[in-house]
């Protein structure tokens, strides 16, 4: 196994005065889309409503269980300017904006533990 | 297209099972069958059947780097079904009623034996008033507000003779 490299640089910390998953911190305004895509109430019925949330459980509740499905294998992850990098899956934000990984494989050298930017990453694969 | 992350979730749902070429941002291209698009990042996960049984690939295109999707074949109840059992977690069965019911009365005869207080109350088996396990009845079913309580009856399950361990799927 190649030597670790040591920590580079830490990743900034959580805003003192945020709450974590606050729609209105900086740091969601600035990386979310303000609003979720949905159809507005006025000009449709609750029967379209209800389709459009049962449709986005449902595609919600799949994309959890592909997370599920990547903790710990190996993930190749496809970023900028063709840079592509491996690590091990460990976790990701609610939102999905950032990726912590373990064993991140960079050109110069092997991170032990690393958060990456998912507006970074253009896509990212692992075999089943 | 810069629409992909407008999408309401009912047009995303469209492209469910249907298999598609996704363009990104670096002009790459991906083929693949969709199994599913997350409303809260519009990325697109893609898999890769292999052949004969071998392991699939599955590559997820984050929503802000799509730029065009299209598709180029429908999917059928079969793709489906194999999208599907892929991200069934291992371990995982479906019981059967009569299976469900058989471990339901093991547990209960084995807490009973061991002189806990058990009430059955529909599909639930209701210990000490303190303590509900539902189906399938295992030791991860139990919940209770009382941490101690549940670490003893957890224990007490695991430790049911009766119980077959899961077998793990191979995945």
């Amino acid at each position: 196994m190649r030597s670790h490299v040591s920590v580079l640089r830490l990743p900034r910390g959580p805003d003192p005065n945020g709450r974590g998953f606050d729609p209105n911190s900086p740091r969601f305004i600035a990386l979310c889309p303000t609003t979720i895509s949905a159809s507005s109430e006025t000009g449709t019925d609750s029967v379209q409503i209800r389709e459009e949330q049962r449709a986005r459980s449902a595609l919600r509740e799949s994309f959890l269980r592909t997370l599920i499905a990547m903790t710990n294998k190996q993930v190749q992850f496809h970023m900028h300017e063709r840079v592509k990098v491996e690590a091990k899956f460990g976790a990701s934000d609610i939102d999905v904006l950032n990726v912590q990984v373990s064993e991140l494989h960079t050109p110069i050298g092997v991170q032990k533990e690393a958060l990456l930017r998912c507006q970074d990453v253009i896509s990212y694969s692992f075999d089943l | 297209m810069e629409t992909w992350r407008q999408l309401k979730p009912l047009e995303w749902w469209k492209y469910v099972n249907k298999e598609v070429k996704v363009t990104a941002h670096d002009k790459q291209q991906h083929h693949g069958w969709v199994f599913t698009v997350d409303p809260v990042s519009a990325s697109i996960v893609l898999v890769t059947f292999q052949e004969k049984g071998g392991t699939s690939t599955v590559r997820v295109v984050t929503g802000h780097a799509v730029q065009e999707v299209e598709v180029l074949q429908e999917g059928n109840e079969e793709t489906a079904g194999r999208l599907r059992v892929i991200f069934t977690p291992p371990g995982a069965q479906a019981l059967g009623p009569e299976e469900v019911r058989r471990r339901k009365e093991s547990l209960r005869l084995w807490l009973e034996k061991n002189r806990i207080p058990v009430e059955e109350k529909g599909e639930t088996l209701c210990v000490a008033n303190v303590l509900t396990v539902s189906a399938p009845y295992g030791a991860e079913d139990c919940s209770s507000s009382n941490e101690i309580i549940l670490a003893r009856v957890q224990s007490l399950v695991e430790s049911n003779p009766d119980s077959t361990p899961d077998q793990p799927a191979n995945s």
